[in-house]
């Protein structure tokens, strides 16, 4: 973790007069499972303790670190990546999104009405997005935006929900976490990159050579032409040769046709279905 | 294993079973069953609605959704006991009040002691007890003891002997809530040791005899509970062969590709499992299925689960213990085995705490 102090606090340092100023911050990674971090699947926890560690030395704002229990609960995926123990040594919190009281909002996105139901410590608090970089199951790239909108409940799904949850939100920068990027394969980057959210979006999926685009949240969420985001710092194209492009693994669940096909084999043989197989 | 004292198999060669536990690994043990000659499924027990449901489209006549209820309002020969470990005891010691053989999933229990307490039942009850290790029914595995039980490299020095996994948390993408109680020490005995390692030690008995547990160490990828890997020193003194056993639940699984490696270091050369692996998993599968088809319309019993060779290992194993049972012979792989594979990780973890006389730190999972 302390390797990372450094680079945190260059990216950061720019923002310390408005996060200093807010009552609360709070940090959003994508904790949607106890992948091991190493596989760039989840934010690295030593990228929310940096984070957190230049908050509470340099600001006297109190953070806490969103959880999820979309498929776990927040408190055991805390506890499996030692994100515990992160907020234990720096006083921190973690708050379960999916526990806390929400606000519902409706305005209009491209010619689509959206209504998003927030948590209210997202829209009372200073928010910091920390996404690592990796696709989603439907191959964009997960990112910021798509990092807040899975707390975020929504009339309408996909990329134009997420640039929704993310107007609503309004975080004050994202970090993103290519210290281990997944897609398809790991493949260590250590890189991190830091500044408005649908930006560090777009830059993050030309990273794994996602279309800019073809994504309605990066479309949607962008207030300035793709081609005109600056990256300082790092070599875009050098690093986007050596990141991989590829999906995630496919489903533990057989596709509907292949159990179809397995079950129908089975009747025709005589033979038994494996559950793995059996799709029901 | 003491002599049955009551021949309980219902008819001459049928036997009645009742699956307690049909979650993915009863459902295996359920759908071998179903498909076995002279084999009557005539109940299942399951606490959550969703595997009961299973289980009646499968064509289980009844279902329970506690297995005692099952034990008292069936009369069934056989018990398949596929339940979460903390479970088993209770259930064995049922089943022996209810004169019930069972077949039991690893960990036959949590420790050496309740295995004890759990064959004392078996043995006051007069049933049987068989052990779901199944690697040596494994087409591979027995490809490898043939190869070297036939002589073909001669003196093993050494052996290395490798199984890996991700159970119970997967790989991506994120699909369902992962069960509790594997990362739950006092539920499930143990992590990695308990959950791939057991399998491992009755499999290396099995191929070089009695082996002894010279040294350990535990390994967590992640923070949880229990370990989720373990690297354990051997030696087997009837063969005079070193080995290294490896086992994790840390590494993403991809079905039909499984981690199970088993290498045999000879003086005339190298026998490994990956020789009797299909060279090709899916032309193998597609072979198998064609030819159960065929059987079919020739009137001859399918190779069940053939096209999944690592599944027909259960199966097998399963059908190995009900022919016991119909001929009223003692379980070919029975509780000592069980037994016996529970005493080698106990002495595992022994070895790892008082390894340098501390108990080895386990790293941080942050980089």
């Amino acid at each position: 973790m302390a390797r990372l102090q450094t680079p945190i606090r260059r990216l950061l340092d720019s923002h310390l007069s408005s996060l200093g100023a807010a009552t609360t911050v709070t940090l959003v990674p994508d904790a949607h499972y106890p992948y091991h971090p190493s596989t760039g699947m989840v934010t690295d926890p030593a990228v929310v303790g940096a984070t957190v560690a230049f908050l509470e030395r340099e600001t006297s704002t109190d953070v806490a670190v969103a959880g999820t229990s979309e498929y776990v609960t927040a408190e055991r995926t805390s506890a499996y990546l030692d994100l515990d123990d992160v907020l234990d040594r720096f006083d921190a919190s973690l708050v379960d999104l999916s526990e806390t009281p929400r606000t519902t909002e409706t305005f209009t996105l491209g010619d689509q009405s959206v209504a998003v139901a927030v948590p209210d410590r997202l829209t009372t608090s200073s928010v910091i997005p920390l996404p690592t970089l990796r696709p989603t199951q439907d191959g964009p790239i997960a990112g910021g935006m798509r990092t807040l909108a899975s707390h975020v409940d929504c009339s309408v799904a996909g990329g134009v929900g997420a640039a929704a949850a993310t107007i609503a939100v309004d975080p004050e920068l994202a970090v993103l976490d290519a210290t281990t990027v997944y897609a398809g394969k790991s493949y260590a980057a250590d890189t991190l990159l830091a500044g408005p959210t649908a930006a560090v979006d777009a830059v993050g999926a030309r990273l794994i050579d996602r279309s800019v685009s073809d994504d309605p949240a990066i479309r949607h969420g962008l207030r300035t032409a793709p081609e005109s985001i600056g990256v300082e710092g790092v070599d875009v194209t050098t690093l986007t040769a050596r990141c991989p492009s590829g999906e995630l693994p496919p489903p533990t669940k057989p596709h509907p046709a292949v159990s179809l096909a397995y079950r129908t084999y089975a009747a025709v043989s005589g033979d038994a279905v494996p559950p793995q197989l059996d799709g029901r | 294993m003491p002599p049955r004292v009551i021949d309980r198999v219902t008819d001459s060669s049928g036997l009645s079973v009742g699956v307690l536990g049909v979650g993915n690994i009863g459902t295996v043990h359920l759908q071998s069953a179903l498909a076995m000659p002279e084999v009557t499924v005539v109940a299942a027990a399951d606490a959550v609605p969703e595997n009961r449901t299973r289980a009646e489209r499968a064509g289980v006549p009844r279902t329970y959704d506690d297995y005692v209820e099952l034990l008292d309002a069936e009369s069934i020969d056989a018990a398949i006991v596929a339940l979460p470990p903390f479970l088993h005891a209770d259930a064995v010691s049922r089943a022996a009040d209810a004169g019930v053989d069972v077949f039991v999933e690893k960990p036959l229990a949590r420790s050496t002691e309740e295995a004890a307490a759990l064959l004392d039942a078996a043995d006051r009850g007069g049933i049987a007890v068989g052990v779901d290790h199944t690697l040596r029914y494994q087409s591979d595995m027995q490809g490898v003891k043939r190869a070297y039980t036939d002589g073909r490299v001669g003196h093993v020095p050494y052996a290395s002997m490798t199984r890996l996994n991700d159970h119970p948390l997967g790989r991506p993408p994120a699909e369902d809530e992962p069960p509790a109680w594997p990362h739950d020490p006092d539920a499930a005995g143990g992590g990695s040791l308990y959950e791939l390692g057991l399998h491992c030690f009755d499999l290396l008995e099995w191929v070089f005899g009695e082996v002894e547990v010279r040294d350990a160490v535990m390994g967590n990828s992640l923070d949880v509970p229990v370990e989720d890997a373990a690297t354990v020193l051997l030696r087997a003194p009837e063969t005079e062969t070193t080995i290294t056993l490896h086992c994790g639940s840390y590494q993403w699984e991809e079905l039909p590709e499984v981690n199970t490696e088993l290498r045999l270091e000879g003086i005339g050369g190298t026998i490994s499992n990956d020789e009797f692996l299909p060279a090709n998993f899916y032309a193998s599968a597609a072979r198998s299925a064609i030819e159960n088809v065929t059987k079919r319309f020739t009137g001859a019993e399918p190779d069940v689960y053939a096209p999944t060779f690592y599944l027909e290992a259960h199966y097998d194993a399963l059908a190995d213990f009900c022919a016991s049972m119909r001929a009223n012979e003692a379980p070919p792989i029975d509780g000592a085995d069980g037994r016996r594979a529970l005493e080698l990780a106990e002495v595992t973890y022994e070895r790892a705490k008082t390894d340098g006389e501390t108990e080895t730190e386990h790293p941080e999972v942050l980089s």
